[in-house]
């Protein structure tokens, strides 16, 4: 148990280390958040409604895209990709620890800090922008948003170790798979950018198979509880299946990556 | 006693992409898989050392020191051959094989960078499931040998390489592992530093029965430590055997250093000795080991000389001697 403490330990003493870099990484947080927002209230000043959504219920999608992205999107993964292409990754291989646990402890401290940070940004926003903000108080609801969250954090976590994974063959992929995958699959697809329901429906049905509405948009729904238990239930199913098989690829490719890893530059 | 290391018929081949010749090359490489170069880093070599041996690894840059100690310490995968620590499979990285275990590369930088040393030795502490008392005990004991108890507050980042270096190695023993990899742990270190981490290798090794696989560019520090020396180079093993016996066999002479004062005569030195190099007022000489001090005696009384100096041949030099005579 010492050892998962001193990890979360030295996490939170590394992020309060790289100050200026944690506040930047909040502005850019904000910085979108506020395009979602304002793109969205464009549209509205000529119609009422749109796929459903009115600027309340698109004001409530923001707000909680805030929550979300603060507890799923903030993680320190994204380092993995230079780990293994400098030859840092050593250091942790040599030590008698799992580092997939590391990782996934280590980014407790910093999802911590950046929900207590988005709290504030909340506030300040919910004074400038009085949106109608709808209180899940359902506690099955309530419920089946931790769940929902826990299942987002380990998707995006497994999406992102796996795109992390590349410079193990292509040790100057590391950017650009990144790129490639959470900017453009994981943000368009998961509901970062619009919710998933303005999309047809065929469409809609489809994405619903893959991991990335999982990520922000079943979530978001979830707390928003229009949705039956049947429905809510066979999410959580869908979510969970694709932990468990997102997990199993991740195992296999970084065990395959380890063995043709270099450990350069040690 | 038992074998703590057991390398046999080992192999690791690395792919190195050739050298992008020109933008165009670089363009065409996007579309065409490029064609990777087989660099074989290890020859089927093998050995064995048992637990408790002290045994120094030496070759030049590139011969495979740190690949092989990379692959027993479980960071690389071999291409073919048995490799087993401690009876573990080292490429497994079982958590008991990693705390029986510990690599000390020059280079390599486990503490925190932005933060306290300290911080990293309770990090450590913590991951290694070290109880209080014996890292109290171990902690005091590397701090007052290396003479860093003052720095223990200082962020990482601020402190020199040879500070780093001195915390790097108490990051690495605190958890008094039983196989210790040390890839040149002298490196940067000043003179008494490299006296006292000598001095305590050699006293950790008697004391907890540690088995030492050592690469260092230093005789002074294989002369110390090593009773055995195992030389590699192009991925093959040209020597294993005790120390005594490559000294004896290759360090046949001695380098004796000298500024003079006064100019002389080449001629007039090579009565005495034969001359390797001479540049005044620097002259260097290579004598057979069992005559030097007659030689030095010699030199004092007929040359004016303000400075002179006995050196062991450097081993990269005795390597060298080693390579010509294989080749």
């Amino acid at each position: 148990m010492d050892k998962y403490i001193s990890i979360l330990k030295i996490g939170f003493q590394q992020e309060l280390a790289y100050k200026l870099q944690f506040i930047i990484g909040r502005l850019r947080n904000i910085i979108q958040i506020l395009v979602f927002f304002f793109l969205w209230s464009s549209i509205f000043q000529t119609q009422d409604s749109v796929f459903g959504y009115t600027i309340s219920s698109i004001g409530a999608y923001t707000f909680l895209l805030i929550i979300i992205r603060s507890i799923v999107m903030s993680t320190k993964v994204n380092d993995v990709s230079g780990f293994v292409s400098s030859g840092e990754l050593s250091n942790y291989l040599l030590k008698p620890i799992n580092f997939f646990k590391y990782i996934i402890i280590k980014d407790i401290p910093v999802k911590l800090l950046n929900i207590g940070f988005s709290a504030v940004e909340l506030t300040l926003l919910f004074i400038i922008l009085k949106p109608n903000i709808y209180i899940q108080s359902d506690a099955t609801q309530l419920l089946f948003f931790i769940l929902s969250i826990i299942i987002a954090s380990f998707i995006f976590f497994c999406i992102l170790m796996l795109s992390n994974s590349f410079p193990f063959w292509v040790p100057e992929a590391g950017w650009g798979a990144q790129f490639l995958i959470v900017a453009i699959f994981v943000e368009f697809l998961s509901g970062a950018f619009f919710p998933i329901d303005v999309f047809p429906t065929t469409i809609q049905n489809f994405l619903k198979l893959t991991p990335f509405p999982y990520i922000v948009f079943i979530p978001i729904k979830t707390y928003l509880g229009n949705m039956t238990i049947y429905n809510n239930l066979q999410n959580m199913a869908i979510g969970l299946i694709w932990c468990f098989i997102l997990f199993l690829l991740l195992k296999k490719i970084w065990w395959k990556g380890l063995k043709v890893y270099e450990g350069v530059g040690r | 006693m038992d074998k703590a290391i057991i390398v046999d018929h080992l192999s690791k081949d690395f792919f190195v992409s050739e050298g992008k010749k020109s933008i165009s090359d670089a363009i065409i490489n996007l579309f065409k898989k490029e064609n990777k170069k087989r660099v074989k880093a290890l020859k089927e070599i093998s050995f064995t050392i048992q637990s408790g041996e002290i045994v120094g690894f030496i070759g030049p840059n590139g011969a495979g020191k740190t690949t092989t100690m990379k692959i027993l310490s479980g960071l690389l995968y071999p291409n073919s051959g048995f490799v087993s620590v401690l009876d573990y499979d080292p490429f497994l990285k079982s958590k008991e094989f990693l705390k029986e275990i510990s690599v000390v590369f020059g280079q390599k930088n486990q503490l925190w960078w932005d933060l306290p040393v300290i911080n990293s030795f309770e990090f450590n502490k913590a991951i290694y499931e070290i109880n209080d008392k014996d890292y109290e005990k171990s902690l005091n004991e590397l701090v007052s040998l290396l003479g860093v108890s003052e720095l223990l507050n200082t962020q990482v980042r601020k402190l020199s390489l040879g500070q780093r270096m001195k915390m790097e190695l108490i990051a690495s023993l605190l958890h008094r592992p039983k196989v210790l990899f040390l890839d040149e742990p002298t490196l940067g270190l000043d003179l008494t530093a490299q006296q006292n981490l000598r001095d305590f290798i050699y006293e950790y090794n008697k004391k907890y029965n540690a088995t030492i696989l050592l690469t260092s560019h230093n005789m002074n520090d294989l002369v110390d430590l090593c009773r055995r020396v195992i030389i590699i180079d192009g991925g093959q093993i040209i020597f294993d055997g005790p120390f005594d016996e490559i000294v004896k066999k290759y360090a046949t002479e001695k380098n004796i250093k000298i500024t003079l004062s006064e100019e002389v005569k080449i001629s007039e030195i090579e009565e005495i000795t034969k001359v390797k190099k001479y540049n005044y007022p620097n002259l260097t000489l290579s004598v057979p080991r069992s005559t030097v001090a007659y030689v030095a005696a010699e030199l004092l009384q007929k040359l004016s000389i303000t400075d002179l100096n006995i050196e062991e041949t450097p081993i990269e030099d005795i390597i060298r001697t080693i390579f010509k005579g294989e080749k």
